[in-house]
C-alpha cells in the first residue's frame, strides 16, 4: 500500500498528464464500484493496460471504490431495480435479454446494471475533479508542500526512502 | 545542442501483453476451479430452491459435449434435518451450448440413478427457510400418542357412573308411600260388604213384601228413592276409588318395572364405559398403518413432493432473492421463448431396497406455459424382486394459478418384507411378510390434492407383542389379520397433504377390545350384578304384595260397583205398581 501511495505521489509530481491520472481514477471506480467477475471489467482492464493511463491511480482507485461499492450495493440494487422493472424500458430489456453479448454482460442483474449506471453518470465528474485537483496540486500545492516540516520530517522515514528508490 | 522533445505512443503495447497475460490466468484459475466452483453454485442454488443444505460430493465436467456429471447428492429434508429428502447417487446431463450461450440451461439427456428417498444423513443438514407450521404437521395428526393403551378398572368406571338402581328403588318407595296415601285416603269412604248386604236386603223387603194401599205403595216408592240416593253416593266413592287405584297400580307397575330393569341398564351402561376408550382406536389404521403408508406414498407421489416444491420455488423470484448485496437477476422472458431450465428427458433410477425403479421423464421445467406441454412420467417394472407389476403415469405443469396434474398407478404383488408399524413398547408390530397390491389416482388442481388410492394386503404375518392386557389385544387382532383392504383418501394443498387411511380394521379391533374388557372385568361385574339385582330383588320382594294388595282390592271395588249398579238398574216401581194393580183387579173382580 505504501508502495501504492509512494508512485501515486511520484506520478502527480511526474510530469504524467492530468488527463491520464483522472482516467485512471475514473477506470478505477466503475471497476471497484461494479461486481468484479463482469464481462465490461475486461474492457476496463484492458483500457487501463493498453492506453497509457496511470496505473497507481488506476489501482489505488480501484481499491478505494471496492470498499465504498460494499456500502453502496444496496443503492446500486434499488436504481438497477429501478431500471430493470421501469415499464417502457421492457421491450429494450426484452430484446437485450434474447441478445448473447447482452446476457454475458450481464446487465439483467440489479447491482451490474445500477452501479454501472451511477458510475458511468458519476465518470464526468470525477474526471473533470480529478484533472482540477492534479493542476491545482501541480500548480500550488506542489511547492508549498514540499516545504512543510512534516514531510521534510517525512522524507527522513521509510516511506520516503521507499519513494525515492521509486524515482530511482 | 539540440533538444528533441520524443512525443510518447498512446499505446503502452506491453500492457496488451500483461492484459493477456492475466486474461489467461483467469481462465486457467477457472478452468482448474471449475468443478469446485460448479459444486458451491449448484449446492447454493439447489440449496435456495430446497430451503435446506445440498450437499454434492463431488461435481466433474466434459467441454465437448458439454455434460456435467455429480456425484452424491443430498437434498436435507427441511421437516426432518437429520433425513434427507432425497438422495442422488449419480447425474448426469448434457448441456447445450446454444442455449448456455443465451443464459439458459438446456439439458438434453440427464441419467440419474440411485436415487432413494428418506435416507439417514450423516450430520445434520441446515435448514435455511423454516416450514411453515402447517407443513410441519403430520399427515396422520399424533400418531400413536393417540392410543390409549390402558385397560379401564372396573373401579375407575363405577367412579364415573351413576348407578341407576338404587335410584330407581328409592324412586319406586317415594312413589308407593304417595300412592298408598292417597288408595288410604278414599279407601275409608267405600261401601262395606256389610252395607251392600243391608242395601240388599232393604231392597228385598221393599219388593217382597205386600202391598195393600196406594199409601203403602208411596211410601215405597219413597223409601226407594232413598236406597238409591245412597247407590248413587257409595257409587261416586267406590269410582273415585277405583280411578286413583287404577292409577296407583298403573304407576307402581311402572316403577316395579324400571326397578327391575335397572340393574341391566346400569351393568350395559358400566360396560359402555369400559369401551369408551377403545374410541381412540377408530383411527387405528391410520395409527398403525399411516406411516408405513406414506413412505409409500413418498414413492407414488415422488414427482409432487420433491419436483413440485422446487420447481414452485424456481418460479418464485422472491423465494429465490438472494441475501442482501447481491442483487437479483430479472428475467425477460417472453411468452414464447423457450424455457430459461429445460430438461428435455430424462431417465431416473430409483433404487427401492434391493431392485431399481426405471422412470422416464420429460419437459421438465418451471416454465410450462412458455414450452407448452407440461412434464409427463412414466414408471414400469415387472417381475423383479419386490413386485410383480407397476405402472405409473403421470403429468404435471405448473401454471399461473399453481400446480395441475394427474397421476395414476397400479402396483401388483410388492413382496413386502419386514416393515415395522409400530416400535412403542407397549405395542410392537411388524408385518414379516404380505403381499401389497395398490391402485388409485390423484390429481392435483390449483395446487390442491384429491384422489383416492386402495391398498390390498393379502397374505399377511404380523407379528406383534403389548406390554399389557389392553395393548395385547391389539397385538392378538393384528396377528390374526391375514388379509386387509385399506382406503386412502388423499385431499388438501399440495405441501400439506390430508392423508386419511380407512379400513375394517377398525371395526374389528372395536369389537375385540369390547369383547376383551368385558372379559377381564368379568368377575366385578358379576359382584356389580350381584349388588344391582339384591338392590332390585328386595324392593320387588317387599312391594310385590302390596302392589297384589292393591290389585285386588281394585277388583273388590269394582265388584262392589257392580253389585250396586245392579241395584241402581232395579225397576223397583214398575214392579211396585205392578203389585197394585193385581190387587185392584183381584178386588173388582171378586166384587
Amino acid at each position: 500500500m505504501l508502495t501504492l501511495l509512494a508512485r501515486l505521489l511520484r506520478a502527480l509530481n511526474s510530469e504524467s498528464g492530468a488527463w491520464a491520472l483522472a482516467i485512471a481514477f475514473v477506470l478505477g471506480m466503475i471497476m471497484g464500484f461494479t461486481p468484479l467477475w463482469r464481462v465490461h471489467n475486461l474492457v476496463i482492464l484492458l483500457i487501463a493496460l493498453l492506453f497509457r493511463v496511470n496505473l497507481s491511480g488506476f489501482i489505488l482507485s480501484f481499491v478505494i471504490c471496492s470498499g465504498l461499492a460494499f456500502l453502496l450495493d444496496p443503492v446500486f440494487h434499488q436504481v438497477g431495480f429501478a431500471i430493470l422493472s421501469a415499464e417502457s424500458w421492457q421491450p429494450v430489456w426484452q430484446g437485450m435479454y434474447d441478445s448473447a453479448f447482452w446476457r454475458v454482460v450481464q446487465f439483467h442483474h440489479t447491482i451490474t446494471l445500477g452501479s454501472l449506471v451511477i458510475s458511468l453518470a458519476f465518470a464526468p465528474i470525477l474526471a473533470i475533479l480529478s484533472f482540477w485537483l492534479v493542476t491545482q496540486y501541480r500548480r500550488r500545492i506542489q511547492v508549498w508542500f514540499n516545504k512543510l516540516k512534516i514531510v521534510q520530517a517525512l522524507k527522513a522515514n521509510r516511506f520516503w526512502a521507499v519513494y525515492s528508490n521509486l524515482r530511482g | 545542442m539540440e533538444q528533441h522533445t520524443v512525443r510518447r505512443s498512446a499505446f503502452r503495447w506491453p500492457g496488451l501483453v500483461a492484459f493477456l497475460v492475466i486474461v489467461g490466468l483467469i481462465a486457467a484459475f477457472s478452468w482448474l476451479l471449475l468443478d469446485t466452483i460448479l459444486k458451491w453454485s449448484l449446492e447454493r442454488t439447489l440449496g435456495t430452491l430446497n430451503g435446506a443444505e445440498v450437499n454434492i460430493e463431488r461435481v466433474e465436467h466434459q467441454w465437448v459435449p458439454l455434460t456435467v456429471e455429480l456425484s452424491g447428492i443430498q437434498v436435507t429434508d427441511p421437516l426432518q434435518p437429520d433425513f434427507n429428502r432425497v438422495a442422488v447417487g449419480d447425474v448426469r446431463g448434457e448441456l447445450s451450448w446454444e442455449q448456455l450461450l443465451m443464459g439458459r440451461f438446456h439439458f438434453e439427456d440427464v441419467v440419474s440413478t440411485g436415487i432413494r428417498v428418506h435416507t439417514p444423513r450423516a450430520t445434520t443438514g441446515e435448514v435455511y427457510q423454516l416450514p411453515s407450521k402447517e407443513q410441519v404437521g403430520g399427515w396422520f395428526g399424533e400418531g400413536m400418542d393417540k392410543l390409549q393403551l390402558s385397560m379401564p378398572s372396573v373401579d375407575e368406571v363405577m367412579a364415573r357412573v351413576d348407578l341407576r338402581t338404587p335410584a330407581a328403588v328409592a324412586e319406586a318407595k317415594t312413589s308407593f308411600e304417595q300412592q298408598q296415601e292417597r288408595v288410604k285416603a278414599v279407601m275409608d269412604k267405600l261401601p262395606s260388604k256389610e252395607r251392600l248386604a243391608t242395601y240388599e236386603a232393604e231392597l228385598k223387603a221393599l219388593t217382597e213384601g205386600k202391598i195393600e194401599t196406594p199409601v203403602q205403595l208411596q211410601e215405597r216408592k219413597e223409601k226407594f228413592a232413598e236406597l238409591k240416593e245412597k247407590f248413587a253416593a257409595d257409587r261416586q266413592a267406590l269410582q273415585e276409588f277405583k280411578e286413583i287405584a287404577s292409577t296407583a297400580a298403573a304407576e307402581l307397575k311402572t316403577q316395579m318395572e324400571k326397578v327391575k330393569t335397572a340393574p341391566q341398564r346400569d351393568l350395559d351402561r358400566v360396560g359402555e364405559l369400559l369401551q369408551m376408550n377403545s374410541q381412540g382406536l377408530s383411527e387405528i389404521t391410520t395409527v398403525l398403518f399411516g406411516e408405513q403408508a406414506r413412505r409409500w406414498a413418498d414413492y407414488m407421489l415422488l414427482a409432487y413432493e420433491q419436483l413440485a416444491p422446487m420447481l414452485m420455488r424456481s418460479a418464485d423470484e422472491t423465494a429465490l432473492q438472494p441475501p442482501r448485496g447481491e442483487g437479483i437477476w430479472f428475467s425477460f422472458t417472453g411468452s414464447d421463448a423457450p424455457p430459461d431450465f429445460l430438461i428435455k428427458k430424462a431417465r431416473t433410477e430409483f433404487a427401492i431396497g434391493p431392485t431399481v425403479l426405471d422412470v422416464d421423464w420429460a419437459n421438465i421445467t418451471h416454465q410450462h406455459q412458455q414450452l407448452g406441454q407440461p412434464t409427463t412420467f412414466r414408471a414400469r417394472g415387472e417381475n423383479n424382486a419386490l413386485w410383480s407389476s407397476l405402472q405409473l403415469n403421470g403429468e404435471l405443469a405448473l401454471t399461473e394459478a399453481g400446480f395441475d396434474a394427474r397421476q395414476e398407478w397400479r402396483v401388483q404383488g410388492v413382496n413386502l418384507a419386514r416393515t415395522a408399524l409400530s416400535e412403542r413398547s407397549e405395542l410392537a408390530a411388524s408385518i414379516l411378510s404380505a403381499l401389497l397390491d395398490s391402485e388409485g389416482n390423484v390429481a392435483l388442481r390449483n395446487s390442491q390434492f384429491d384422489g383416492n388410492a386402495t391398498l390390498r394386503l393379502a397374505d399377511m404375518v404380523i407379528e406383534a407383542s403389548a406390554e399389557n392386557q389392553w395393548a395385547a389385544v391389539i397385538a392378538k387382532a393384528l396377528e390374526s389379520l391375514q388379509r386387509l383392504d385399506i382406503n386412502a383418501d388423499l385431499k388438501g394443498e399440495l405441501m400439506n397433504p390430508d392423508f386419511s387411511l380407512s379400513s375394517d380394521l377398525d371395526r374389528q379391533l372395536g369389537q375385540a377390545l369390547q369383547a376383551a374388557a368385558k372379559d377381564a372385568a368379568k368377575g366385578e361385574l358379576a359382584n356389580l350384578r350381584q349388588r344391582l339385582t339384591s338392590q332390585s330383588d328386595g324392593f320387588v320382594g317387599e312391594y310385590q304384595e302390596e302392589l297384589t294388595q292393591l290389585t285386588s282390592l281394585l277388583t273388590d271395588a269394582e265388584n262392589r260397583e257392580a253389585r250396586l249398579q245392579e241395584m241402581l238398574e232395579m225397576k223397583l216401581q214398575n214392579q211396585l205398581e205392578d203389585k197394585v194393580k193385581d190387587k185392584l183387579k183381584g178386588l173388582l173382580g171378586n166384587g
